[in-house]
């Protein structure tokens, strides 16, 4: 891939100058100029505060900077916009970006190999959208695997999936059926799981959409058609930056299945609290569901469910799945109950609900070892 | 961090467990056996989200009840709904003490 092509990845810029405040985002990215999406332009040579920041890629970078060219929009996919050419005295902001550029650059490390994939939610009602982003991420990714990539049509389907897994990034399209992108991304900030995690807001609604999702808290958003290209050098980015956001032992995966939401609430947020990454499921199909996506390390399992007992879904995981990851069976049973169906399910142990979170969390630590 | 957790999802506790204990109690007083199956797994539930949140002491009442719960739903007699709403009576003084010393 030529390094032209590698360098359009897609970051926040906001622009202040005498008179305007201008939020969008840009690419192009170089050590000295980027090109800014935007319908505000004023004459070149105008000097422009400039802040670039994309979460866990790019912590905010402000520098001076001045306009060097300005472009009437294209063809699709050829946006409006202004090249910015950065300050010469820019000091440590350009010694940042040259940084950035280098990673961008940079084969994937043999860590990050091993690692688990980039976990992204497209929010999307289009399924050609959905189909044309899942088949363009696996032409794209160099390493097969390094992303992974959820779908869901609208946002109640969008809410469910969030509320069972972890993602590292969430891409939301404006339009959507019966709620907006922007109420959604509204909602997710409210969240205080959700709150940090990185969104990329998507649409053909230009200057509304854009203003619309950027107030609910959008890190970004993109014009569609989009330039598949740009998101994917940006998601490649946020895949390489796993390594440093997390500590090693968090990408540890847990899957948690309880037929109490409140139980379920609870372990995920000591799990989470103690660097885990959690997903949870409620119910037999979102079990099923989960444990195929999240490819976890762990799975807890609740022994007395509507649905099934936890130690009959241990064992036939085991001996008819041969599922070899270690499996908890998690319950207010008396322990000399539970330590037989443990024993009979095959199950790696078993830990009492009345031992308590801490308990819990330092069983999972136990099995998982080097996690924190 | 424990500490954290607890002082977040208490509040939610004590409320999840009185409106479990109320219906629990309404069944039984109204002796609505088709409502025993929930019944039961609903005190279940109870215990073992008292004992990850570290309130032991509700553990043994809300198994007591949960045992209780299935005595009546075998027999379906009045001894049994009666020993269950006493079970329940005791249970629901606990929590209410628990909110009351929590400011719940």
């Amino acid at each position: 891939m030529a390094n032209a092509e590698r360098d359009r990845f897609i970051v926040r810029a906001e622009i202040r100058s005498s008179d305007a405040h201008v939020i969008s985002y840009g690419f192009d990215l170089t050590a000295t100029s980027i090109f800014v999406v935007t319908e505000w332009h004023a004459a070149i040579g105008t000097p422009v505060q400039l802040r670039l920041s994309f979460p866990r890629i790019l912590a905010p970078i402000d520098v001076v900077a001045r306009i060097g060219d300005i472009r009437v929009a294209g063809e699709p996919g050829e946006p409006g916009g202004i090249r910015l050419v950065f300050d010469p005295g820019a000091g440590d902001a350009a010694g940042r970006l040259v940084d950035l550029l280098d990673r961008l650059h940079a084969p994937p490390s043999a860590a990050a190999a091993g690692d688990l994939p980039c976990r992204v939610l497209l929010v999307d009602d289009s399924w050609l959208i959905r189909d044309m982003f899942a088949y363009g991420t696996s032409r794209f990714f160099d390493r097969p695997g390094a992303l992974a990539v959820d779908h869901a049509e609208d946002a109640e389907h969008a809410w469910d999936k969030l509320a069972a897994s972890t993602y590292d990034l969430i891409i939301v399209d404006y339009f959507l059926p019966s709620e907006d992108g922007a109420s959604l991304i509204a909602r997710l900030r409210r969240d205080e799981r959700l709150a940090h995690t990185p969104i990329v807001a998507i649409s053909v609604g230009g200057r509304d959409a854009r203003e619309a999702t950027l107030s609910a808290g959008a890190d970004v958003f993109v014009d569609k058609p989009l330039v598949f290209r740009d998101l994917f050098n940006t998601l490649r980015m946020l895949a390489g930056r796993r390594e440093d956001a997390r500590p090693a032992a968090q990408r540890k995966a847990i899957l948690v299945f309880d037929d109490s939401p409140f139980a379920l609430a609870l372990t995920r947020a000591a799990l989470e609290s103690a660097g885990f990454t959690v997903a949870i499921a409620e119910d037999l199909s979102s079990f099923e569901r989960q444990r195929v996506a999240f490819d976890p390390d762990l799975i807890l399992v609740d022994v007395q469910m509507p649905e099934a007992f936890g130690d009959d879904v241990a064992s036939t995981l085991r001996g008819w799945h041969g599922v070899q990851v270690p499996i908890l069976l998690v319950s207010s049973l008396d322990q000399s109950e539970l330590a037989r169906r443990a024993q009979w399910a095959h199950a790696a142990g078993y830990i009492c609900k009345g031992a308590g979170m801490s308990e819990l969390v330092r069983r999972c630590r136990e099995l998982l070892q080097g996690a924190p | 961090m424990m500490e954290e957790l607890f002082a977040k999802f208490f509040p939610q506790f004590i409320a999840l467990a009185r409106t479990r204990v109320a219906a629990a109690t309404t069944a039984a007083a109204g002796r609505d056996h088709a409502a025993a199956p929930t019944v039961v797994r609903e005190l279940h539930a109870l215990a073992g989200e008292a004992g990850l949140l570290g309130l032991r002491q509700v553990i043994p009442l809300a198994r007591d009840c949960e045992l209780k719960a299935k005595a009546l739903q075998r027999s379906r007699g009045d001894a049994d709904a009666d020993a269950l709403l006493g079970a329940l009576r005791e249970l629901a003084q606990l929590i209410e003490r628990l909110g009351a010393q929590q400011g719940g």
